[in-house]
């Protein structure tokens, strides 16, 4: 199945390619993504210093620290390049468990319908109108500072959008001929499901899971900002936490906060340029013929 | 019965009771499936502070010896009762506190939401009709960035180029002295000036988003394509056919959006020391005062699950479909 999905996810892609070329807000997201994992990938080389490594407390830009350093003097852009790791880390799994648990509820709503579809969305109403971040808060307070925690506590709550996306393909699919043919051939709801339904979800699937990696991303940033992030771990969320708590912002330490501040919107927007050129094609493939 | 409210409002009304029974339940057992002592779980931090004798007479007056579904009975009764525990933290009972911070930051929040969701849908429409045109990329653009910043940090970068620089807006509070009357109004309102402005920013880079895209699905529909045949002018057309469709889905999503809006008051308050709902939940959070947080999430859940009844109500009163 998984060679098989794979297989799916180029060829849509490539039919997004042949489509036309790709737009600039798809390009300038490429361009921001590609750097940010270069920049996560080569953090060891690229970092001057160890992040962790202490030294003199509260230098501004320099030379030898281009954005100065912390209140207990480790090296603000070592930090950063190190942090592109752990926030594209809970990025990327945040938005694959939420991508994951969407998928299956929607598939089972939309295949099954019925009693199943109604107990399905019911509870994925219920969840959506949640208010996520105050519930996040609490969960997050109540389990033990981890990353691992956050990226559950994120993919469990963000996965009602792409339920909902993925129930309605699932809806259009099933009654297609070509799952009629396979029915009639005597193809199991199993093997419908996953050899015919959902290659032909994926599609939908990644421009979901793009913007969720953008949401977990903002999220991770919200949680360490308040202090519920894992202080084991140098995110940009953790840092600006630091910054605001530790006297970098009454003092004005300007070096301390904005850096981290324009990494997490440059990294979200990479996304949200992505995920939104996707859609914009999705929605001019629809009409190609109006104004 | 049936006059008065729709199937439509009935369904959704259980689905808002189920929403809030969730939310009590999340609050009643977290603590009490945790590993560890239920006591410590509830008193977080203060657990450490608080006498033996004391712990003893807290078990007993939580019921924590009881059964768990007759815990939760009397848990149910007394929210209902508005004994929603106290805080050990400010040694006040916590739904007096909430009551009292939660008008704070309606204070913020209400100006907000009005300024940024009619800011955004202007500029959505104009961005939709002119789609693919520089004006519209240019906007989305802006808007997209806007919509990638974390609110708080807007805040943040706001305070040092407007109160450390220019020194032209206080830094944070609410009010800076002891002013009565008019005065105290005029203070309030220049201290509103940097958190309102931020929060519309917000909220509008949302609903320019949604308003964009659809006036564009709207374009796209085939009456639009029948006025134009018939010879009516962009005007008519924009006014007429286009913006009074466009507007149905904001109703919904204003009303989703609105958790989404506390969210980010709650961030943005805390850059500001505004002494609403975001600065309590920071603090609890500080002060491991988990009661205080759970009173919280109830509360700023109940108002979202009215914000979103609320929405219903005027949807169903918009759309005739919905009526019976």
């Amino acid at each position: 199945m998984s060679v098989c999905a794979r297989h799916k996810v180029s060829e849509a892609v490539l039919a997004g390619i042949r489509r036309g070329a790709p737009s600039w807000p798809v390009l300038i997201g490429l361009l921001l993504l590609a750097i940010f994992l270069i920049l996560a990938i080569f953090a060891p080389l690229i970092s001057p210093y160890d992040p962790w490594e202490p030294g003199k407390p509260f230098l501004p830009p320099s030379g030898t620290h281009p954005f100065g350093t912390n209140d207990i003097g480790q090296d603000i852009f070592s930090e950063l390049v190190y942090g592109t790791r752990i926030s594209l880390f809970v990025g990327f799994f945040a938005a694959f468990v939420s991508v994951a648990v969407g998928t299956l509820v929607g598939l089972f709503s939309g295949y099954l319908r019925g009693a199943a579809d109604e107990v399905l969305m019911g509870a994925t109403d219920i969840v959506l109108i949640i208010p996520a971040l105050p519930l996040m808060i609490i969960l997050a307070a109540h389990t033990s500072p981890s990353i691992w925690n956050i990226i559950i506590v994120i993919g469990a709550l963000w996965w009602t959008s792409t339920a909902r996306v993925v129930r309605s393909r699932v809806l259009q699919l099933r009654e297609m001929p070509f799952v009629e043919s396979a029915r009639g051939l005597g193809a199991g709801d199993a093997y419908i499901v996953f050899r015919h339904i959902l290659p032909n979800t994926l599609q939908v699937i990644l421009a979901k899971f793009i913007l969720a990696v953008a949401g977990a991303m903002l999220t991770e940033a919200s949680l360490s900002f308040l202090g519920l992030g894992d202080p084991l771990q140098k995110s940009w969320g953790m840092m600006l936490n630091y910054a605001f708590s530790r006297g970098g912002f009454i003092n004005g330490y300007w070096w301390w906060y904005l850096p981290p501040g324009i990494c997490i919107s440059l990294a979200v927007l990479s996304f949200v340029l992505i995920g939104f050129g996707l859609e914009e094609r999705e929605q001019k493939a629809m009409m190609p013929s109006q104004l | 019965m049936r006059r008065s409210a729709s199937p439509f409002l009935l369904q959704k009304l259980l689905r808002y009771s189920l929403a809030l029974l969730a939310i009590i339940a999340i609050n009643f057992f977290l603590p009490r499936l945790m590993p560890g002592d239920p006591i410590a779980n509830i008193l977080g931090e203060n657990y450490l502070y608080a006498s033996a004798e004391h712990i003893q007479k807290l078990r007993i007056e939580l019921g924590l010896d009881l059964p768990l579904h007759q815990q939760f009975c009397h848990y149910l009764v007394d929210l209902l009762h508005g004994q929603w525990g106290m805080s050990y933290q400010y040694t006040q009972p916590i739904y007096d506190i909430i009551i009292y911070r939660m008008q704070w930051t309606l204070v913020l929040m209400i100006p907000s939401v009005l300024i940024g969701a009619a800011a955004g849908l202007v500029l959505g429409s104009v961005s939709g009709w002119n789609r693919g045109k520089r004006l519209d990329s240019v906007m989305t653009a802006i808007l997209l960035l806007l919509y990638s910043t974390p609110g708080y940090w807007l805040a943040m970068l706001a305070v040092l180029i407007f109160a450390f620089y220019l020194d032209v807006l206080p830094l944070y509070g609410m009010l800076s002295s002891e002013s009565t009357g008019l005065e105290k109004i005029g203070d309030l309102l220049v201290h509103m000036v940097l958190p309102v402005t931020i929060l519309s920013l917000y909220k509008a880079s949302g609903s320019y988003l949604i308003m964009r895209s659809s006036v564009i699905q709207v374009l796209g529909d085939g009456y639009i394509l029948t006025a134009r045949a018939k010879g009516l002018d962009d005007a008519a057309i924009l006014f007429k056919h286009v913006l009074r469709n466009a507007l149905m889905p904001l109703i919904t999503v204003f009303a989703l959006d609105f958790g989404s809006m506390v969210s980010g008051a709650l961030l943005v308050e805390i850059v500001f020391s505004w002494n609403g709902m975001g600065t309590l939940i920071y603090d609890a959070i500080l002060a491991r005062d988990y009661p205080l947080l759970d009173g919280c999430l109830l509360a700023i859940s109940i108002c979202v699950l009215v914000a979103n009844l609320f929405a219903d109500i005027v949807y169903s009163i918009f759309d005739p479909r919905l009526r019976n």
